[in-house]
Parts: C-alpha cells; structure tokens; sequence
C-alpha cells in the first residue's frame, strides 16, 4: 500500500515534469543553489523518480525502491529548507498539481511521505524477515 | 493466487493512473519574460513569468524580492497579480 502511494507520485511527478519540460528545466535554472549542476538536475530527478517507481513495483526490489524513495525524499526536504532560508521567491519546480503547495506546504507534504517510506521499510523488512 | 495476480497488477495500474492524472492536469501557461534591476546598478536580468503576472492587481511580481518589470526599464509597467 505504501509502495503504492510512492508509484503514484513519483509516476505522476516525472510525467508532468516530462509534459513541461522546457519550465521544469528554467525553474531549475533559476535556482541558486542548483545552477552549478544545470546540465544534469532536471534529468537526474526524472530518472531518479522512474527508477524508483520501477523499483517499487516489483516484489523483490520493493524494499530498495522504499529506501531510494526516502533518499530522495529526504534530498527533496533538504532542498525545500534551504530554498526557504535563502530564496523563497523561486517557484517550486515540483510538477503539476503540486505546485500549488508552495513551498511550506511541500515541507509538511514530504514530512508526511517521510513518515510512509520509513512504515514502508519497517513493514517490507518484517515481511522479507518472516520469508525466509 | 487472487493476491499475486492483484499484486502485480496494481502497481501497472497506479502507474496508468498517475499517468493519466499528470496529463488531466497539464496547464497550458504562457511563459512572458520579465526583468529585474539588480540593486546598486543599472543592470537588469530577465526571467519568465506566467501570464498571471501582466494581469494587474495588489500582488507584486518579484524574483529574488526584486520588482519585476515589464521591460529592462523602470518606467516600464510594473508586473503585478491578483
């Protein structure tokens, strides 16, 4: 279930990232904090969110998918905090509807997606722990 | 049996649908450049803004908590949204 929730976001991010490529890639840009690492950003976070996805989706690599799925949450956290401490003007280069959070909204958002990978960690660990 | 099938099924599934999602809501939003004066110069940069922002109303448009500007001048009209 919480596999789940991951696949959908990370599917649905990539996808409207893809749809707007050409702002996604500006609004990367226009970050501070990123300009140095233009050339790879916007591709690296599309392919870190597929790959996660795909990850997810199979059994046998759900529990690296959970744990790639909280490194880039916790990445994501860590950027967010410091786009509030020094450039909060930015606009969030989220993708699609979550947009419309702004920047805070997107803190409490990734928090809550924190707390689900590390239940969905516990969980698969238990599982795959009992299996064998 | 039921379970596995359902398993592998619904990750393909939730994928579809984030898919689908993404592209029901795709904004069509035109891109406008805007400027900026980078403070103690006469240098301006640019930036692009959504349509939103050549609307008019009590919100300035700013980048970098700089006014953004229609033009590279400050006679120019001041970008503001609803």
């Amino acid at each position: 279930m919480f596999s789940l929730l991951f696949i959908l976001l990370f599917v649905y991010a990539a996808v409207s990232k893809l749809l707007d490529f050409k702002t996604f890639e500006t609004q990367i840009g226009q970050s501070s904090l990123l300009s140095g690492f233009f050339d790879w950003v916007p591709w690296g976070v599309i392919t870190s969110e597929i790959v996660a996805a795909l990850l997810l989706a199979f059994t046998k690599t759900r529990l690296l998918g959970l744990y790639l799925s909280l490194t880039l949450m916790l990445l994501f956290t860590v950027y967010i905090t410091m786009i509030l401490y020094f450039s909060a003007d930015i606009p969030c280069s989220c993708g699609g509807v979550l947009e419309a959070l702004g920047w805070k909204g997107h803190l409490i958002f990734n928090g809550f997606f924190i707390v689900i990978a590390l239940l969905g960690i516990l969980i698969q660990r238990k599982q795959e722990y009992n299996f064998n | 049996m039921k379970t596995k099938v359902f398993k592998s099924v619904m990750p393909v599934f939730v994928m579809l649908m984030a898919v689908g999602l993404a592209f029901a809501t795709e904004r069509i939003v035109v891109e406008r450049d805007a400027y900026y004066n980078i403070p103690g110069t006469t240098n301006w940069e640019h930036t692009t803004v959504g349509d939103e922002c050549f609307t008019g109303g009590a919100n300035a448009c700013s980048f970098l908590g700089q006014q953004l500007y229609a033009a590279p001048d400050f006679n120019s009209m001041k970008l503001m949204k609803p």
